[in-house]
């Protein structure tokens, strides 16, 4: 199912608002520029949502990115879901990490992906038995 | 619940199509053309998206490129 770059939410934070998150939006934009000349998908998790929505002002910019035709969202389903999991039982995290379990559960969808991520450490743990999921720590 | 087909009539060099064919068969053509174009409006989105970035950051150098491009897993 192809390669895809999966932006977790400090990746969308900054592409929303690069100009008020430069150094984050500088990396998240290099990401994003490998990822289009690999041919990748863009997608963002649905769970991720659910921290960067915060309210009219703020979400004004979150909407504009997920409006380009180019960024879509991938609904969390059933399968993605109890992987995520799964993930949590095996390193024994508590369900704090629960979002971050649905981003690498979302990311194992695709032949390879690559996840932009401000939270690097918690997610190299996740993926570390995937070795088809890459991290890029912004 | 899928939305409705629409049906569109479109010319293509003739070899493209034999290697198309050739590669999804008849039946397969539809599905295989709806998501070459999905994909296509994807990429100018995201391309048009890049241009936005790059007039207002700047372009990534090519040590931060090189930095992204070792994130990728081999496949």
């Amino acid at each position: 199912m192809a390669e895809a770059l999966i932006l977790d939410s400090e990746a969308v934070n900054a592409l929303a608002q690069p100009t008020a998150r430069r150094v984050l939006a500088e990396r998240a934009s290099t990401i994003l520029r490998v990822a289009h000349n690999k041919r990748a998908l863009i997608r963002v998790p649905a769970p991720v949502l659910a921290e960067v929505s915060r309210g009219v002002r703020h979400d004004s910019a979150i909407n504009h990115l997920l409006n380009n035709p180019g960024v879509r969202v991938v609904d969390l389903d059933r399968v993605a879901a109890q992987q995520a999991g799964q993930m949590l039982a095996r390193l024994k995290l508590s369900s704090a990490h629960a979002i971050d379990a649905f981003v690498v559960a979302i990311a194992l969808q695709f032949d390879t992906a690559v996840i932009a991520t401000g939270d690097p450490d918690d997610i190299r743990r996740l993926a570390a038995p995937f070795p088809k999921i890459g991290v890029f720590a912004l | 619940m899928g939305q409705p087909a629409a049906k569109l009539s479109v010319s293509v060099p003739g070899e493209l199509a034999e290697a198309v064919r050739k590669r999804v068969g008849a039946k397969g053509l539809s599905g295989f053309v709806a998501r070459a174009l999905a994909h296509e409006l994807e990429r100018e989105g995201v391309g048009a998206l890049l241009s936005e970035l790059e007039e207002q950051l700047g372009t990534p150098s090519k040590a931060d490129l090189a930095r992204a491009r070792k994130a990728w897993p081999k496949r």
